[in-house]
């Protein structure tokens, strides 16, 4: 099984290609960025703990019939000025992460376990109205579809000045300086900041959205789909700005898409989601030259390569999971060509290597540094260490 | 029988099966819903006095047969007092019950019929007839119902004379009906008529013309079955309206003393000046019933609209 | 908002209200035999007076286009012809009479119950499924089903004749002709209680349980997600973001209620005695008034197609997706 492993990854992909993706990210530490704050720290905040500590996450909504187990074990971090993507295909449960860490569930939805821990306050505890102290002014969010994020009944530059004039108590005349600032950083004219949102096109639309964002300058923004509906020339435009903004502000960002050239050109790091759950982690670099998790390499395969040579698209046969009644065991199982017994009867370990590599799956029993964390007993046979 | 014959039975048992089970299934969805069970509770109380009132409590009182004496408060013998004829109030009161019941179902009879005869055919027909009926509809949306009501009935009283009397419904109280009928059938049309719309661009619409079938067959046979719901849902809020609208047309003095309703009852109150006397008792027996039958029907009406309607989406 | 949609809708209106006008002439024309066998009930008439008064009337003239062609002209220039009760005034004196006393009255009623019915409507709505709602929507749908003599007679039985806090019914109290200006406005503050009262209430209802709806399709609207991941208050998000949105739609329902609010107001005037024209209307309609009817008939109905092109003029100003 191993020498198996060995070849596909020989075969597919050499293992010292140099990617150059590290240059775009803000070289900053920790500490400097969090000494560029404009505003003090979080109260609560413990000391030297890291921006974003994501265990075991699990959100599940509510419907008639039972519980939609949307994500189930989840677990990531994020640090000071770091780009980390969100993959995975529709409905693997992107967006209720993100939604989770800011507790913005619809009404169904409810965190029924794990820990949200930002500078170290966990945020899953937190009521409605202690949340609010974080939101905006910690983690704040683009939307996917800016025309229905907006409300369209109030003035864009308003829109944006309003959580400076509730949140942070500015004056108005203040609050509204800064919201038109913010929109001629992102690119909008001072003279269109009145507009109402159908006044603009969908990419400045977009583009009023980040600005929105980063109005009260928060630690970590999430963006969810930002570029989706937008044309590719405007995604672009957005792509660079973000990342502009990111180098120079000291942003962290959590970037949710299901583009992959999109995540691989902005990202440091990426988590590549399936059925709710964790598939594979790493380094952008690592986790596209050489995908572990067999659901990874089909994604990755299956991404038109404009310079590849005109094969067929690897398609993934089958259906994601129902995640009322979750297949037990490995959740991609039924679609994977690497299948084995135990993959439909115990949930894999992840495993975790000295690349920086997350993986959840029976092809990779170990690691070489440790095992991170097991969803029920690992199996008995611990085979050597799977080359890098 | 032939095999063909026993198919056919075969057919026809399965889909009797099939409508017990959706019944059942249904039934028990409404149960589901606290206020429509209340207020279907209700309902089946008023409609079970309003069938035979005769049978709870004996001919409906006259002046010559009053058994009390004017403005007699509520005591052992007269549960709700008497009115200023000395009338029994419980007595009159449920009487009152059948002759309102009784208006207000005839009244959603001839709303809902050309309501869904309007809206059917000018959903399904479409083209220059639906916008000739859609443009009547309009006009008649438009009219203040009561307004209208109050032109009518002293006008359609004059033609008909007011002695006559249909299926012992007495004249004035005819006028009422058809008045009623008259400005409430637009908005039920114009309801039944998006629905035929969004059907018409199903398949099995386009199936039954492939077939064969004649446009007549088509709005019976297919159309009419799967906007049914929805004219039931219509039927039940319609009558709400119609008791009330029958309730305060009776009121201002279209009503008929000798087949009182409870708008009717009220409006011997007000006229006797029962209010200024404090004689409550003459007052709230009818209006709390016209209260408690309006709001039933109302409720049921809402449940059966958020159960059977497909477009009425109730998120919990 | 465009010319164009001005335009349309304003033709819309106006041949509505030509539709009406006809609908009063068929209506008065379709009584059978002459007019004048009402006008005059006296069957001992000499038949030349008989003849003179359907001269007058133009009662001899054919029905169509003679007739039709006066009424119509008459109408358009403001004669309405004269009441058979009040003999020689003109209907148009009689009903201005009457105009003040019912628009104080339900204007009032209308303002009341605008401002508490949506404030009730929109916290039930905000907050589905709580106690609040529960007990919002359940009063709401009470008092919707109930007709205005039906709130108006128990509030009479309690406060004026229970309590005597209040006068029992009219506009003034008798001989008010003398009061001071002070006394006079208490006066008709103690008398325009109850009805106000019976009014209001009689609305609330309906908009409560339309502003309800209106806030909860808002509430799953996605700018509303937006306000809350800002971390604003819950209020605030009710109130600067899904209230305005709500009140859209809202704006076009009760522009369109106005209009009827006029008939609907005819039982609580009748209760309270309150000169206005629904007691007009009924006092007509017992005597079999049709100059009067007709007339009411053509204000009213005319007041709804108004108000709808009022409605649809208002919308047209506040939903900025439509201003440009």
């Amino acid at each position: 099984m191993t020498e198996r492993i060995g070849e596909q990854a020989g075969q597919e992909i050499p293992d010292t290609v140099a990617i150059p993706a590290d240059a775009t990210v803000a070289p900053a530490t920790a500490a400097e960025i969090r000494g560029r704050r404009q505003w003090p720290l979080p109260k609560l905040a413990v000391p030297d703990a890291p921006l974003l500590e994501v265990r075991d996450l699990k959100t599940y909504f509510k419907l008639r019939d039972g519980w939609v187990k949307a994500v189930d074990g989840v677990s990531f971090g994020l640090a000071d000025g770091e780009a980390l993507g969100l993959a995975g295909e529709s409905a693997c449960g992107k967006t209720t992460t993100a939604l989770s860490l800011m507790q913005l569930l619809p009404s169904n939805g409810r965190i029924r376990g794990g820990s949200v821990e930002l500078f170290g306050i966990d945020l899953v505890p937190k009521s409605e109205v202690a949340m609010q102290r974080y939101r905006w002014r910690e983690i704040s969010m683009v939307f996917q579809g800016a025309m229905n994020a907006l409300n369209p009944v109030i003035r864009v530059r308003d829109q944006i000045a309003e959580p400076l004039r509730y949140r942070l108590g500015q004056p108005e005349a203040t609050s509204t300086a800064r919201a038109v600032e913010l929109l001629d950083m992102v690119g909008i004219p001072r003279r269109r900041s009145g507009a109402y949102p159908h006044e603009l096109s969908g990419g400045m639309r977009q583009r009023a959205m980040i600005a929105m964002a980063l109005a009260c300058d928060p630690a970590i923004v999430i963006g969810d789909e930002p570029t989706t509906a937008l044309d590719v020339m405007v995604q672009a435009q957005i792509l660079e700005l973000l990342e502009r903004l990111r180098r120079e502000l000291g942003l962290s960002l959590i970037l949710i898409t299901h583009d992959l050239s999109v995540l691989a050109e902005t990202c440091d790091r990426v988590l590549v989601m399936y059925a709710g759950r964790v598939a594979e982690e790493g380094p952008v670099s690592r986790v596209f030259t050489a995908p572990r998790h067999p659901y990874t390499r089909k994604l990755v395969g299956s991404f038109p390569d404009l310079r590849g040579d005109r094969r067929q698209l690897a398609v993934i046969p089958g259906q994601p999971p129902d995640l009322l009644t979750p297949p037990p065991g490995c959740r991609f199982a039924p679609r994977c060509e690497f299948a084995m017994p135990v993959c439909t009867e115990v949930v894999p370990p992840e495993v975790r290597f000295s690349d920086g590599v997350r993986v959840a799956c029976h092809l990779f029993p170990t690691s070489d540094v440790e095992t991170v964390s097991t969803g029920a007993s690992a199996p008995a046979s611990a085979a050597p260490a799977a080359p890098a | 029988m032939t095999a063909a014959e026993g198919a056919i039975q075969k057919v026809r048992s399965e889909r009797w099966r099939l409508f017990l089970r959706n019944t059942g299934s249904f039934a028990r969805r409404y149960a589901s819903r606290a206020d429509g069970v209340v207020g279907l509770l209700i309902l089946l109380g008023f409609a079970v006095l309003a069938l035979a009132p005769n049978v709870f409590v004996g001919p409906l009182e006259t002046a010559t047969r009053a058994t009390g004496h004017a403005f007699d408060p509520p005591s052992a013998t007269h549960i709700f007092g008497a009115d200023e004829l000395g009338r029994d109030m419980l007595n009159r009161t449920i009487h009152g019950a059948r002759i309102s019941m009784t208006i207000g179902l005839m009244a959603t009879l001839i709303t809902v019929v050309v309501g869904a005869l309007v809206g059917i055919i000018a959903g399904y027909v479409g083209g220059r007839l639906d916008a000739v009926l859609m443009r009547i509809s309009d006009f008649f949306l438009v009219l203040p119902t009561f307004v209208l009501a109050i032109i009518l009935a002293p006008v359609i009283i004059e033609v008909v004379g007011s002695d006559a009397e249909i299926l012992g419904i007495r004249a004035t109280l005819l006028v009422i009906i058809v008045v009623i009928g008259l400005t409430s059938w637009a908005t039920t049309a114009r309801i039944i008529r998006s629905q035929v719309l969004s059907l018409k661009g199903r398949m099995f619409v386009d199936r039954a013309r492939v077939i064969g079938a004649g446009p007549g067959r088509i709005m019976v046979r297919h159309i009419l079955p799967n906007v049914m719901n929805l004219i039931v849902a219509q039927a039940v809020l319609t009558f709400a309206t119609a008791v009330f609208t029958e309730t305060t047309l009776s009121f201002i003095g279209l009503g008929d003393p000798f087949q009182p309703s409870w708008g009717e009852i009220l409006n011997s109150a007000q006229s006797t000046g029962a209010p200024g006397l404090g004689a409550w008792w003459y007052i709230a027996p009818p209006a709390v019933s016209v209260v408690l039958v309006v709001l039933s029907f109302t409720l049921v009406g809402n449940a059966l609209d958020d159960l059977l309607n497909p477009k009425s989406a109730s998120r919990r | 908002m465009s010319g164009r949609y001005l335009s349309r809708k304003l033709l819309q209106a106006i041949v509505t209200i030509v539709a009406i006008v006809l609908l009063n002439f068929v209506l008065f024309r379709m009584m059978p035999g002459s007019p004048d066998r009402i006008l005059l009930k006296n069957p001992n008439l000499d038949p030349s007076v008989i003849e003179a008064v359907r001269a007058k009337w133009g009662l001899d003239k054919p029905l169509f286009p003679d007739q039709l062609v006066a009424f119509v002209g008459s109408t358009f220039t403001g004669d309405l012809g004269y009441s058979f009760k009040f003999r020689g005034q003109a209907v148009t004196d009689v009903i201005a009479d009457r105009v003040w006393p019912t628009v104080l009255l339900v204007g009032l009623g209308e303002i009341v119950s605008i401002i508490v019915g949506l404030a009730i409507g929109a916290y039930t709505g905000w907050r589905r499924g709580g106690t609040a709602d529960r007990l919002g929507n359940g009063v709401s749908l009470i008092l919707y089903s109930m007709p205005y003599f039906v709130i108006g007679m128990p509030l009479i039985v309690i406060f004026a004749a229970g309590l005597h806090w209040f006068p029992t019914s009219g506009m003034g109290s008798i001989g008010g002709g003398n009061k001071s200006l002070v006394d006079g406005l208490i006066d008709l503050v103690r008398h325009l209680a109850l009805p106000l009262t019976t009014v209001s209430l009689g609305l609330i209802g309906g908009y409560s349980i339309l502003m309800r709806s209106a806030i909860i399709e808002t509430r799953n609207e996605d700018y509303i997600t937006t306000a809350r991941a800002k971390g604003l208050p819950d209020g605030r998000v009710l109130r600067a973001h899904a209230f305005p949105n709500a009140l859209l739609p809202m704006v076009t329902l009760i522009a369109i209620n106005l209009g009827y609010v006029i008939a609907g107001a005819i039982t609580a005037e009748v209760v309270f005695s309150w000169p206005g024209l629904g007691t007009l209307t009924v006092s007509a309609l017992t005597s079999r008034d049709y100059p009067i009817l007709q007339g009411i008939f053509l204000l009213l109905a005319g007041s709804v197609v108004i108000a709808n092109l009022l409605a649809d003029i208002a919308y047209g100003f506040l939903d900025p997706r439509v201003r440009t």
